[in-house]
């Protein structure tokens, strides 16, 4: 089992070195979508929870919801990864 | 004094284009931006910032210097001020913004961008702000002006900067190995842009603006939504562009085996324009095969699938690397470089999508915006391309051609038919 925890950790460390500048205050509660994260972003993302957990999470699982912010994404990845 | 600046491989594209336009007789590889504003606004004020600019960033002073490798030639002082001109206009403007846009920047002498503000009877004032794309990119662009307007806008130092450290030279060598397979791919299946058509029409460059009320812009973007997800915005403008292309090209009977689109991807760290005066963008070739295009779903699993494995190879920026590697080249040798890759072609159609970046622009030196346009450049083949972007949250579509690949009721019957399946895929 998963933590939700563990995985928001994991995803705002890589979304401020991968994704975000440097400068940008990213807070698991930060609007992703307001601070510029696009589809190539949640790709690049989805790729980074592929190799970092060994499951690729389909984009269409991705909702609008999910993307509201770090937390809300890195609990449904939590949820998919758990499923298996 | 001057200091020098090396061109990165975003901006060799850039002005491997602009040398394309010019070979053919077209003005060059500038783009424009139009604001509509309410009322008119004092030059003077215009002048005193644009200065103001100058001093504080050099490279508006530079001029394309080729030595061993281009790159810019920076003054630390100003030899020419940036132009702003004056006209007057009871009607017509649309036609006067046209000529504009076809009205050569003389880049080799420092002229890297114009203002023309065009004056109307009902006090409104159009200003058209024209400037090369070896500068700089739409996004850009448009921070640029926002910050003419706010000077409590700051704005880095550091123009431009080079994106990313270049890699090591077998690093380079095997993305240009993986460059080269990957046009051989594409040329599998041979991809025709639209020919020269209307070989004695003028070499000029012509455009029309789809606007899209709130309500159209709920519905698209619902549409987009449905199709390609929630971020999906500028693949379903993608998508969209692709069919009707193709489409156009039944029509008109052009043949080819397949289509090539350059999907830009930024290159900026979201959450960050900086730096301003650069070309920090990357081009996502994306290849599709007519049963790509049967539906929209179709195209949509082609784009993703495509974009995705770009992403694991880490192949996004080939041609950027490319270009960066040929750079020394001449451009009449580089351009048939880049053009014997895909034997012959550079793309099938121009596509750009800004996105909601800049939405700061509701202003201009003290004048409400009315409206705004982007007005981008193509090169002569394919002659064809749509950049999307949001203005006060309302989509808007610029189409743009050579008049020698379309005629305006060619065109207009493109932009009306991308339109309608926009709000209707």
């Amino acid at each position: 089992m998963i933590q939700a925890t563990d995985i928001e950790t994991e995803l705002l460390t890589f979304l401020r070195r991968d994704i975000f500048a440097p400068d940008v205050n990213l807070t698991p509660e930060t609007d992703l979508v307001g601070a510029g994260f696009d589809s190539m972003s949640l790709v690049k993302t989805l790729l980074h929870v592929e190799q970092k957990f060994g499951k690729w999470i389909p984009e269409g699982e991705i909702t609008g919801d999910a993307l509201a912010n770090t937390r809300a994404l890195a609990a449904t990845v939590a949820r998919i990864l758990n499923e298996q | 004094m001057s200091n020098s600046a090396a061109f990165n491989g975003s901006d060799q594209i850039m002005r491997t284009f602009d040398y394309e336009l010019r070979r053919h007789g077209f003005a060059g590889n500038q783009c424009q931006i139009v604001l509509e504003l309410a009322k008119k606004i004092s030059s003077e004020k215009l002048r005193a910032r644009l200065a103001a600019f100058q001093k504080e960033f050099p490279i508006l002073n530079a001029r394309v210097e080729k030595l061993w490798r281009p790159r810019w030639d920076i003054p630390w002082e100003a030899k020419r001020e940036i132009a702003i001109r004056i006209h007057h206009s009871s009607a017509g403007g649309p036609m006067m913004i046209q000529q504009l846009l076809n009205e050569p920047l003389l880049v080799e002498q420092g002229e890297l961008m114009r203002f023309d503000l065009i004056e109307h009877a009902n006090d409104g004032t159009d200003v058209v702000f024209t400037w090369t794309h070896l500068l700089m990119d739409a996004v850009s662009a448009e921070h640029f002006l926002s910050a003419v307007s706010d000077e409590k806008i700051v704005l880095p130092k550091d123009n431009p900067q080079p994106a990313g450290a270049p890699e090591k030279w077998p690093e380079r060598l095997d993305l240009m190995k993986k460059s080269v397979e990957q046009l051989d791919k594409f040329c599998e299946q041979q991809p025709r842009a639209l020919k020269t058509r209307h070989a004695d029409a003028p070499r000029e460059l012509s455009y029309r603006v789809e606007k899209f009320s709130d309500e159209e812009t709920k519905l698209i973007r619902n549409n987009s939504t449905k199709l390609c997800g929630p971020l999906g915005d500028a693949q379903f403008h993608a998508v969209i562009a692709a069919l009707e292309l193709h489409r156009l090209h039944e029509k008109v009977g052009a043949q080819t085996k397949s289509y090539i689109l350059p999907m830009p991807v930024g290159l900026r760290p979201k959450g960050k324009i900086e730096p301003l005066f650069s070309n920090l963008v990357d081009m996502l070739m994306i290849q599709l095969l007519p049963e790509h295009l049967e539906t929209p779903q179709k195209t949509v699993t082609a784009i993703k699938s495509q974009a995705m494995q770009a992403l694991k190879d880490n192949s996004l920026g080939y041609g950027r690397k490319l270009a960066e590697l040929f750079s020394f080249l001449p451009l009449a040798l580089f351009i048939r470089v880049l053009k014997h890759g895909l034997k012959g072609e550079i793309c099938s159609i121009f596509f750009g999508d800004t996105a909601n970046v800049n939405p700061k622009l509701e202003n201009f030196l003290g004048a409400r915006v009315e409206n705004f346009t982007h007005i981008p450049a193509v090169t002569p083949s394919p002659g064809l391309g749509v950049i999307f972007y949001y203005f006060r949250s309302e989509l808007r579509a610029t189409v743009v051609n050579a008049k020698t690949v379309l005629n305006e009721t060619e065109a207009a019957e493109f932009a009306t038919s991308l339109r309608q399946r926009l709000l209707n895929p």
